[in-house]
């Protein structure tokens, strides 16, 4: 809008009317979507220019090292790869288990931006692709407001909302090379793509549709939301009695191409025909084929019989139907609902019965301020988007109707799902902000000839170019005109744009603060201030990682929570147990054990996934709060949930209830290699007795623990990232406390004090 | 290249010299200068097998185990010593180090003289636990020497040791009897698999403490019978031996030509000089040590099929699909005085392969197939199993007395890869699947061509089909 405002001039009128008119608009529309798309990118730029280009948080790090294979070896290698460096002694067949979208779209621009001679490192291409598809995203949602509403201006509108509203950001930040990068622009355009077709009833939209239903499949497992809405939207129009040929050519081109585009990927492979949460589809598919018929038998039959005919039909159909559908589930054809999909409808249900969904911090219900942090002004004007959408509800807006309450009841449960609730959040208060400043602004008062020549009266104008006109006339007009009230006075227009550019200020203002503060750390290079102001990075995660990297052998296996496998994988290039691809629970359970418990029984676990290093996270020393201590609890309750008689929550906290670190800590937890492994040698930092925890702010036990079946082999500058080494077994047999007892000088017990009976040694 | 080579001659230097697999310096730790001269003929017979040996007292202050943080020699001789101590560069911890390190210790008690404390306490470590009495013995009133020991019985008189297992070879046999004077018994731990008895007292036999002269200690005495050990050996988990000798005295030159007569028995010699020499054989690594010589694997499939041509194949390939046929082998060799020899278990036992991936998948015997001049080959084929991910082929031979062989290879099995699998057309299941798509292709390319080519009847029906 800055862009066209300074546009004004004497030649107003040339520019902005008749066929040349047409042509400015679509010209200073095309510049504002360039300066939105730039807009979008150069917000997401903070992080590169505050740290460097890098890689951030977790995911993106395997993303980033599954580029680089890709990259190296060709695609069929990726393609087939077994990645025999994570999940040890597992394995995990990577190539049949991803969505390769993301890394073949970087992989495809690395390759043609070669080919064309430009030296590009592939690290930067995937660090900036998510800014360089939220350009994309903004022009897709502006495609897709346009199709929802008449007024020009709306289409803008999404689209700069698009492009700096944070709850799309948060995912898309320089250096977040997540599949939601790709995938939100997916989503909309594949939305865009199935208006359009359900308007024009269309095959060749409908197949683009499936073909980028397909490319979004490829690209993220939140395709399941394209899937459940689609087919939702043809059956509430079905219901609503708008079933007609357009929804029926849409519908079944889509589903039958897109179905056949998402077995492409072999992570999907038959799910689509197997799994419950793609029955929806299939059954809305064959629902419409029904209609479709009835409707066909309806032109061919008297009326009284075709009532009867249809009651019948509906019966068996449902019956039968639903009695397949049973069989089928039961018989284990189906596959019964996914963990996660149950913890939609139910948030209490993975607390319960999978917790380590529950542990994922995106995975937890939204704390309602999130809503206003990530969406701002837009989340009370989405309402009355959504209600403009009830006036005239054609196809298109109960799709949009649709779309905002599961998007809305989503986001609620979790608080990644925030991203799917964005784009509609931004097209409906985009739609709403149109109407508002369309009503106020274009409006003329019916009685006023005066003020109807001067907003010429087009009913399908560019209400942009109204509003500008509008609001640049007022000047020199307003001596001359006499009072009118009601929205049709100059003040309620001066009070209406004021107000809303102060809204839009302050939107604008919030984006680049939260983008700023909030969504722009790496995660993997801490920021902090010092005093005196500046600032101070630490770099605790690196610095191990490469530690790693350059003092171990190359197939040293390193165990650590699930939270650091990308980044051991990526970073430090070693194998691990597990990682953020958190296939297996039992694998993971099983870490979750050798943490928890005491030594004599975390060894022979190490032992036998052959690892040589511990890594744990430590933030007692700095005060970081996401460290492996505050994580333990969940390595407790997921190691419970597959052995719990060895592993009992209850016993980590105290008689009181409390989880405590310090001398009133149990037995349990002071006895558990995680425990052991953070406050080992802690207590040397400090005179004695004075050792701080300063994230749990209590006091430590005098005494530090002893750990016998474990070295310490590296610790950070701040104490973040920890490192031991297994020792071996011990070389004359004795068990590990012995040994240490007696590298000590402790003296063992004489065995002739013996009580009871003779042990006696057979052979 | 240079250190290879300097290796390689060092190699051969100890080859025609020792007959020790390891290395032939040996140390030589006496209190008492004199007592040299009572085991001349002992310490004869270890310069004959190509020794070097050095003696050393205790006490002596350029004694060191360690030269530059390595053992200074391979092997160590203790004899028991007159005081209670035996110095600060013989402590327990310092015998463990020397043992972690893969040298030989071999220790000889005497009941005449003090068990010092550093050998006390290391002999806890192994889990052999002495009586804690000073100047306990071993008596048996039924086998003992009615030349020397006629009113005491603390001579024993002991027949050969025999193997106890059928799957052991018998290391320590020889003919004759054993003489053992004054002799300390060992009791050896239920728990640690790594000692094992090479001499046990007989069954008639117990411990018996002179200068206790209460009934308690004769009615509860430390031990009994073949409980006792008289000589016991333990192998560390780096193969590194610790032998305690129960009688020094029994290696002395006295004993080495003494005859002895058991208490029904006629007089003959003793054959303590060749039980020596086999007990110090086996501490000092002349006798069964094992080798593990080139382990090759190969895919057994396709162009490879059969072959054993290492030029053509492709050897050990780090990445293997799951299913494939696998080809295995192994060379081992086992040491016989001067040279390796090929290994070949006894009759009883076998070498075995496991594959696997935390748990076994496959437990496999070898077969040897081919004896070089050094070495046995074993071999296996075997089909890996249905299950990817990171296994391991791994030999592990752990028995009485051999040292240890521990094999490890990691390969990694992948999946099938896409195009591994076998093509449609292939499956004859699939006929019929591939019939309807080329009907259903066919259906639809006439009907286009019957639309395409025929004027529609009604225009209403076209428009409501579209």
């Amino acid at each position: 809008m800055a862009a066209s405002q300074s546009l004004e001039g004497p030649g107003v009128r040339f520019f902005f009317e008749g066929e040349s008119g047409r042509n400015t608009r679509g010209l200073l529309r095309l510049i504002i979507l360039c300066t939105i798309a730039a807009a979008a990118v150069a917000s997401r730029l903070f992080s590169v220019i505050r740290f460097e280009s890098i890689i951030h948080e977790f995911d993106p790090w395997f993303n980033f090292r599954a580029t680089k294979y890709l990259v190296e070896h060709g695609f069929y290698k990726f393609w087939d790869w077994f990645d025999d460096r994570t999940w040890h002694p597992l394995g995990r067949v990577t190539g049949g288990t991803l969505y390769p979208g993301l890394m073949v779209t970087s992989g495809v621009i690395y390759k043609v931006l070669r080919f064309l001679t430009f030296p590009v490192d592939i690290r930067n291409i995937c660090v900036l692709l998510a800014p360089g598809f939220s350009g994309l995203t903004a022009f897709a949602t502006y495609l897709l407001t346009s199709e929802m509403s008449d007024s020009p201006s709306a289409g803008l509108l999404a689209a700069i909302f698009m492009g700096i509203s944070p709850g799309y950001i948060s995912r898309s930040v320089a250096g977040s090379y997540d599949n939601e990068a790709i995938a939100i622009f997916l989503l909309v355009f594949t939305f865009y793509l199935w208006i359009k077709s359900v308007k024009e009833g269309s095959i060749m939209w409908a197949g683009l549709c499936a073909l980028f239903y397909g490319y979004m499949v490829s690209a993220w497992g939140g395709y399941v939301f394209i899937t459940n809405l689609l087919p939702l939207h043809a059956f509430v129009l079905t219901c609503m009695g708008r079933f007609s040929p357009r929804l029926y050519v849409s519908y079944t081109t889509w589903y039958a191409l897109g179905t056949l585009a998402s077995m492409q990927v072999p992570f999907v492979g038959f799910l689509p025909i197997r799994s419950s949460d793609h029955m929806s589809a299939l059954g809305v598919f064959g629902l419409l084929q029904l209609v479709g018929f009835t409707e066909w038998v309806r032109t061919q039959l008297p009326s009284k019989q075709f009532q009867t005919l249809l009651r019948a039909l509906v019966l068996i159909v449902f019956a039968l139907a639903f009695g397949f559908l049973v069989l089928l589930t039961v018989s284990g054809t189906i596959a019964p609902w996914s963990g996660r999909f149950y913890s939609l409808w139910d948030t209490g249900y993975a607390k319960i019965h999978i917790p380590i969904i529950a542990s994922v911090s995106e995975h937890q219900p939204t704390a309602w301020p999130a809503f206003f942090f990530d969406l701002n002004m837009l989340i009370w004007l989405f309402p009355a988007g959504v209600y403009m959408c009830f006036r005239h509800l054609k196809d298109e807006q109960v799709f949009i109707v649709i779309y905002a309450v599961l998007a809305s009841y989503f986001a609620g449960v979790m608080v990644r799902l925030m991203l799917t609730l964005t784009p509609i959040v931004c097209v409906a208060a985009a739609m709403a902000l149109s109407q508002i400043l369309d009503t106020f602004l274009v409006a003329s008062s019916p009685e006023d000839p005066e003020t109807k020549a001067n907003g010429s009266s087009k009913p399908n104008g560019n209400a942009n170019i109204h509003e500008k006109i509008a609001s640049a006339i007022p000047e020199s007009l307003s001596s001359t005109k006499s009072a009118v009230v009601g929205i049709y006075t100059r003040l309620s227009k001066y009070v209406i744009v004021t107000a809303c550019s102060i809204y839009l200020m302050i939107f604008v203002m919030h984006c680049t603060w939260v983008t700023s503060n909030a969504y722009s750390s790496p995660s993997v290079v801490l920021a902090s201030r010092l005093p005196d102001g500046s600032q101070h990075i630490i770099d605790d995660y690196r610095e191990a990682y490469y530690w790693l990297r350059q003092n171990t052998h190359p197939t040293a296996k390193v165990m650590s929570w699930w939270d650091y496998g990308y980044q051991i994988g990526g970073m430090a290039d070693r194998p691990t147990l597990v990682d953020n691809n958190t296939w297996n629970n039992t694998h993971i359970a099983t870490v979750g054990k050798a943490m928890s418990s005491r030594e004599e029984v975390s060894y022979p676990i190490m032992k036998e996934h052959e690892v040589d290093y511990v890594l744990v996270v430590f933030g007692a020393l700095l005060g970081y709060s996401g460290d492996d201590i505050n994580k333990f609890l969940w390595m407790v309750r997921i190691a419970e949930g597959i052995w719990p008689d060895e592993v009992k929550e209850r016993d980590y906290f105290t008689p009181r209830g409390e989880y405590r670190v310090d001398d009133e800590a149990t037995p349990t937890m002071r006895n558990s290699l995680m425990y052991k492994m953070s406050y080992y040698n802690f207590d040397k930092l400090f005179p004695a007795g004075q050792a701080v925890d300063r994230v749990r702010g209590s006091r430590l036990p005098t005494e530090g623990p002893e750990l016998s079946t474990l070295e310490e082999a590296f610790t950070s500058e701040n104490w973040i990232i920890r490192i031991y080494k297994v020792k071996p077994l011990d070389n004359l047999g004795r068990s590990h406390q012995e040994a240490g007892l007696f590298e000590k000088g402790g003296k063992k017990k004489k065995a002739s004090k013996r009580k009871g009976a003779r042990v006696l040694r057979v052979e | 290249m240079r250190s290879l080579l300097l290796g390689l001659l060092l190699g051969l230097c100890s080859l025609v010299s020792a007959l020790s697999a390891v290395g032939n310096k040996l140390l030589v730790i006496q209190e008492d200068e004199s007592e040299k001269d009572n085991y001349s003929q002992f310490f004869k017979d270890l310069e004959a097998r190509g020794f070097q040996i050095s003696h050393r007292t205790p006490k002596d202050s350029s004694l060191s185990l360690f030269l530059h943080g390595v053992p200074a020699y391979s092997h160590l001789l203790l004899f028991p010593p007159k005081s209670k101590g035996l110095g600060p560069e013989l402590t327990a911890n310092v015998l463990v180090d020397f043992i972690n390190q893969g040298s030989n210790v071999l220790l000889a008690l005497s009941s005449d003289k003090s068990i010092p404390s550093a050998v006390s306490s290391l002999l806890l470590e192994l889990d052999i636990s002495l009586s804690p009495d000073r100047g306990s013995l071993v008596v048996d009133h039924f086998n003992y020497d009615t030349k020397s020991a006629s009113d005491k019985h603390e001579v024993l008189l002991l027949p050969s040791p025999d193997s106890s297992r059928q799957d052991v070879k018998s290391y320590f046999g020889v003919q004759g009897l054993i003489a053992f004077p004054h002799s300390v018994g060992q009791v050896l731990g239920n728990a640690s698999p790594f000692l094992a008895s090479v001499l046990k007292a007989p069954a008639t036999s117990y411990i018996y403490n002179p200068k206790d002269d209460s009934g308690d200690a004769l009615e509860d005495p430390f031990a009994t019978g073949t409980q006792i050990n008289l000589v016991s050996a333990f192998q560390a988990r780096n193969s590194a031996r610790f032998t305690v000798f129960g009688s020094a005295e029994a290696l002395q030159d006295t004993w080495f030509t003494a005859s002895v007569q058991l208490p029904n028995g006629k007089s003959e010699k003793t054959s303590n000089q060749e039980f020596a020499k086999k007990v110090t054989g086996w501490t000092f690594k002349e006798q069964g040590v094992l080798k593990a010589g080139a382990i090759r694997h190969w895919l057994d499939e396709g162009a490879q099929k059969s072959t054993t041509d290492l030029t053509v194949l492709d050897v050990n390939p780090s990445i293997y699909r799951i299913k494939n046929d696998v080809h295995y082998s192994v060379e081992l060799s086992e040491w016989q005085a001067d040279h390796w020899a090929p290994f070949t278990p006894p009759a009883a036992d076998n070498v075995q392969l496991e594959v696997s991936m935390l748990s076994p998948f496959h437990r496999l015997n070898l077969v040897p197939k081919q004896h070089t001049a050094n070495a046995t080959l074993y071999t296996s084929d075997f089909k890996l199993p249905d299950q990817h991910g990171i296994f391991n082929f791994y030999v592990e031979y752990r028995r009485p007395f051999l040292t240890n062989v521990e094999e490890k290879v990691t390969v990694t099995v992948r999946h099938f890869a896409h195009d591994e699998w076998p093509r449609s057309f292939a499956i004859s299941g699939a006929w019929p699947w591939i019939g309807g798509i080329w009907v259903t292709i066919a259906g639809w390319v006439a009907f286009v061509a019957l639309w395409l080519w025929c004027k529609p009847v009604e225009e209403k029906k076209v428009a409501g089909k579209r």
